[in-house]
């Protein structure tokens, strides 16, 4: 042997020795790779330590092409030496990683495409560093060079991927876009809402019209293509006929005996219900279909219309209540310009003007409460807040037509009501540019059919109450007051 | 008010200067302890409770002690700003009014299956009762085509703004307990009424009427008692005010023959004197309480006997309401519930009682005294709806109408013989109550009871989950009105998880 080709044998015995764990960790994945199931305590506690660790190669293999690009001018010629130890690093890293990544898939009850091709992702990635730094000792060879340059090109992508898949696993699917701006998400073409459900089986079968839905609805975003617990998918007939870890969820024709139905009738506390954790349970119809629909045999063929007493009720229900949540900075940022003035006329209006709710600027007078206390000069110490009043009740006071310019001046008015005041048509013909404005009451006022027009014209109104005005009770009206004229 | 004002803060303060070098050396060693202690202890905590906490959370409920009744904003922006809670008391039978049960009329008669006795208890059925058909005709109404009987010609006209829930359950079949339940979230004494806690959580715009008021009719008051509108562990300014529908509204509101109203304010004024100075002594926050009921009561002279006068309301409106002034009539108590609406009232409470349906004698029948029952409510109650639509205050108002549980589809036979009049023994399985205005599905019905109107076979509604829909339309996640007392964060809906009904949300 040549000197030269001793040299290069003595590397490539401890490159060939970096190879082992690689190629012993794409045999486990092979042999033993992660199926849904939890295993040993201590594969799972080590397992764990893998999203810790993978930050290592990725910052380590990150550097590399720095350093190489950084070394082309001569006054940092001096970090291109450390190179090729940095990709050593990086290999380690990355295989220990893949390690501990199979340890946490293969105990932590794992299985899905994510996992699977952030899996891939990651051994190839161990594969491409070491492909690199193996090279990087040849690289002064032109050819070499080449070579290495496109296989660090091909570890850059890698790891940007793998890293986007690991991120999608632990943080959700739309974890980077979620907060995405609108028009941007608009000009990269994104969609708005959550991943659209694909419903599988035939449209006219009982099973792809009632039952899948229900599945689609409550279940897939656990059992599904996406994440697979307890490795059942919900997601198909066929997969849900497979079952999961603990064999077929349901049996046909059997319903007591089927763990599917078992799992949604359980008192919502219980350890096996499903959906688990306080997830609303299924409501009677989902349950009662699903009930029928196993006991008629499971199939899915089974026309749609084959069952006779199914209940109606579609797959769809009423959204649950979420409650908002008040964050007491950004109130006080929304009342910044107001504020000041509320807390200044509040002293002068206690307890009939004030915010709408607690988290917002909006405001809310109730005058009515004043009674005939309450006039235009009241009306008129209002006006620097006039544009944030979304309810302004001025029933029983005694406002008369010269507050038109300053009940016309609340742009942002939903409800207006003026039961038994003075105001005459002057008023209502003013309220032209009300365009929020939902629901006005002129109940006992003298106001006439003259006015009709004016408040035909309101785009959002959706009533008005017109009882004992000098309106006469079937009058007819213009079109867009049709429906809307209360008595 | 013109007086010193008092604050806790004060009396920590004399409390601080109290304090001498001995006291101060003799706490040092058990003060570092207790502060390492409390520190170390605060991480267990905090990760026990961390969820908890965040969701028990309270908001921010303290206002001056001079004006505990100063009105607050909600949580979030409300669809309801006032409720006018019908409540017929002794419990009415869905099954005469609501519920349309065509295979209950085929099976009359007929002896009750076993299944339906089966670990069943019951207050008066005892053997094998037989099944009981509705005593009066269904037919369809309205846009909605909801079922109801011919006893209420007049509410059937309103059958469109009503949302139905028919499947209403409690865990309680005795009238005190369960109207407890129903109106304070608690089967036991010692719990805030609903009226309370809307009152301490909103307060009322109107300071010169009580923010809670309660009517009653129907010759007796509710098996529950003044419990019922009681603030419980709330301090007792959030307790509900009975009125009278006759005669001084608040017995003893006017001043007696002989006190001007100049006298009666000296007087108020040296009674403040003392209360303040016994409020300087010991800090109870009852003593402000009594201090600002003293006030209230001076300033409802005026306003209260005006709110109550019926006989200002034009003839033509306490026609609509079948009302006659000076009765104790619940078409009164409509009208007056209506006037009270308008004047800002946060919660008006109307008992009707009369409704225990026993079939033990003539008032009880369901053939005698439920019909005049049916006559009593039907024609104000209509009224009311009407009346409060026509003014564009139904967008705001919610109007509950409901018993405390429902009746039995079996006839009742107390002490297993059949009995002179028809009657139903107490349901709790499965009652219907309805609501009607700002933030519910009008013409909709939500729930369904089996084919005899005996369980529910769908979406049932706890009580809790009523308050906890009631509350999510006045504007508050029902886990955030809260009110610490005896170690827990206390709150209408109690401990068990309750949900808000989203189907009847409109």
């Amino acid at each position: 042997m040549t000197v030269w080709g001793h040299r290069i044998s003595g590397q490539f015995r401890l490159g060939l020795l970096a190879l082992v764990p690689i190629l012993s960790v794409l045999v486990l994945l092979l042999l033993l790779p992660p199926d849904g199931n939890e295993r040993a305590e201590w594969a799972q506690f080590i397992g764990r330590f893998h999203p810790l660790a993978v930050h290592f190669p990725i910052a380590l293999i990150l550097l590399v092409p720095i350093l190489e690009l950084a070394g082309l001018n001569y006054r940092f010629s001096y970090l291109r030496l450390s190179a090729r130890f940095v990709l050593g690093l990086a290999t380690l890293g990355a295989t220990v990683a893949a390690i501990l990544g199979w340890c946490l898939a293969r105990s932590g009850g794992h299985s899905g495409s994510l996992v699977t091709q952030h899996m891939w992702g990651g051994i190839s990635l161990a594969a491409v560093c070491w492909l690199c730094w193996i090279l990087r000792a040849r690289a002064s060879e032109r050819r070499l060079g080449l070579m290495y340059a496109a296989a660090l090109a091909t570890s850059i992508v890698l790891v940007s991927w793998t890293g986007y898949r690991g991120g999608q696993l632990s943080r959700g699917e739309d974890h980077l876009t979620e907060h995405m701006p609108a028009r941007l998400r608009q000009a990269l073409g994104l969609s708005n809402g959550g991943p659209a459900s694909s419903l599988s089986a035939g449209a006219d079968t009982f099973y792809g019209e009632r039952v899948e839905p229900i599945f689609a609805a409550r279940c897939v975003k656990c059992h599904g293509a996406e994440k697979h617990r307890a490795n059942l998918r919900l997601d198909s007939y066929r997969s849900l006929m497979r079952g999961g870890k603990d064999g077929p969820v349901v049996r046909a024709g059997n319903v007591q005996g089927s763990d599917l139905f078992r799992r949604i009738t359980l008192p919502p506390g219980h350890d096996d219900f499903m959906p688990k954790g306080g997830k609303r349970p299924l409501s009677a119809d989902q349950v009662k279909l699903i009930e029928l629909w196993i006991g008629a045999g499971a199939s899915d063929t089974l026309p749609a219309d084959a069952i006779k007493d199914a209940p109606a009720g579609s797959a769809t229900v009423a959204a649950e209540v979420t409650f908002e949540q008040i964050d007491a900075a950004a109130v006080t940022k929304l009342r910044a310009g107001v504020a000041a003035t509320v807390a200044q006329l509040q002293k002068r209006f206690p307890n009939i003007l004030d915010y709408e709710s607690r988290g917002s600027a909006h405001l809310l007078l109730n005058a009515s409460i004043l009674g005939p206390k309450f006039g235009d000069k009241d009306l008129a110490a209002l006006a620097p807040l006039a544009e944030h009043i979304t309810l302004a009740d001025f029933s029983h006071t005694a406002i008369t037509d010269g507050s038109a310019g300053a009940i016309a001046a609340m742009k942002r008015l939903r409800v207006l009501r003026l039961m038994h005041t003075r105001i005459t048509d002057t008023t209502v013909l003013g309220l032209d540019n009300l365009d929020q404005l939902e629901s006005l009451s002129v109940f006992g006022t003298p106001v006439t059919a003259a006015a009709l027009p004016a408040i035909a014209r309101l785009p959002k109104l959706a009533h008005c109450y017109a009882g004992q005005t000098a309106i006469p009770p079937g009058i007819s009206v213009p079109e867009g007051l049709i429906g809307k004229l209360v008595f | 008010m013109s007086n010193s004002k008092i604050e806790p803060l004060d009396l920590r303060m004399a409390l601080l200067q109290a304090q001498t070098r001995r006291h101060f050396l003799r706490t040092l060693g058990s003060g570092l302890g207790t502060l390492f202690v409390g520190t170390s202890m605060a991480k267990y905590d905090s990760v026990a409770n961390d969820a908890g906490r965040r969701e028990a959370a309270s908001l921010d409920f303290t206002r001056d002690a001079a004006s505990p009744l100063a009105a607050l904003p909600p949580q979030f922006a409300a669809k309801v700003r006032r409720v006018i809670y019908l409540h017929m008391a002794g419990a009415p039978s869905q099954l005469e009014l609501f519920e349309h049960k065509p295979e209950l009329k085929r099976l009359d008669g007929q002896d009750c299956p076993a299944s339906f006795l089966a670990g069943k208890r019951f207050a008066f059925i005892s053997g094998v009762p037989k099944l009981l058909a509705s005593q009066y005709p269904f037919h369809q109404v309205g846009q909605s085509g909801q079922w109801i009987s011919d006893r209420l010609p007049f509410l059937e006209k309103q059958v469109d703004d009503l949302c139905f829930i028919k499947s209403m359950r409690t865990d309680q079949f005795n009238h005190a307990p369960a109207q407890l339940l129903v109106q304070t979230g608690n089967a036991r004494l010692g719990y805030a009424s609903f009226g309370s806690w809307v009152l301490y959580g909103l307060g009322t715009e109107n300071q010169n009427l009580p923010g809670f008021i309660v009517l009653l009719s129907g010759g007796k008051s509710p098996d529950g008692g003044k419990q019922l509108w009681s603030s419980g562990f709330l301090p007792s300014v959030y307790q509900g005010v009975q009125c009278r529908s006759h005669g001084e509204p608040v017995l003893y509101l006017d001043n007696p023959p002989g006190v001007s109203r100049p006298l009666r304010r000296t007087m108020l004024d040296a009674i403040d004197q003392i209360n303040q100075q016994t409020y300087a002594a010991f800090g109870n926050p009852e003593t402000v309480t009594r201090i600002a009921q003293y006030e209230m009561a001076f300033r409802m002279q005026m306003d209260a006997t005006d709110a109550m006068d019926i006989r200002k309301e034009p003839a033509s409106v306490r026609a609509m309401y079948g009302s006659k002034p000076g009765e104790a009539s619940f078409a009164n108590n409509c009208l007056v519930a209506r006037r009270l609406a308008e004047r800002g009232v946060r919660f008006i409470q109307l008992y009707h009682w009369g409704w225990d349906s026993h079939g033990a004698d003539a008032k009880e029948a369901l053939n005698l005294g439920f019909t005049d029952r049916c006559r009593e409510v039907d024609q104000p109650t209509a009224a009311l709806l009407a009346d409060l639509k026509e003014r564009g205050m139904l967008e705001d108002t919610l109007v509950v109408w409901g018993g405390e549980f429902g009746r039995t589809p079996m006839r009742e036979n107390r002490n297993g013989q059949e009995m002179k009049y028809v009657g139903r023994d107490h349901n709790p399985g499965a009652f219907t109550i309805w609501m009607a205005g700002g933030g519910v599905k009008p013409g909709m019905t939500h729930g369904q009871t089996d084919e005899m109107g005996y369980e529910i076979v769908k979406d049932p509604v706890e009580i809790r989950d009523l308050h906890a829909t009631m509350l999510y339309l006045l504007g508050f996640d029902h886990h955030k009105l809260n009110y610490s007392f005896q170690g827990l964060e206390q709150k209408l809906t109690s401990v068990k998880p309750a949900r808000v009904v989203a189907e009847i949300l409109a």
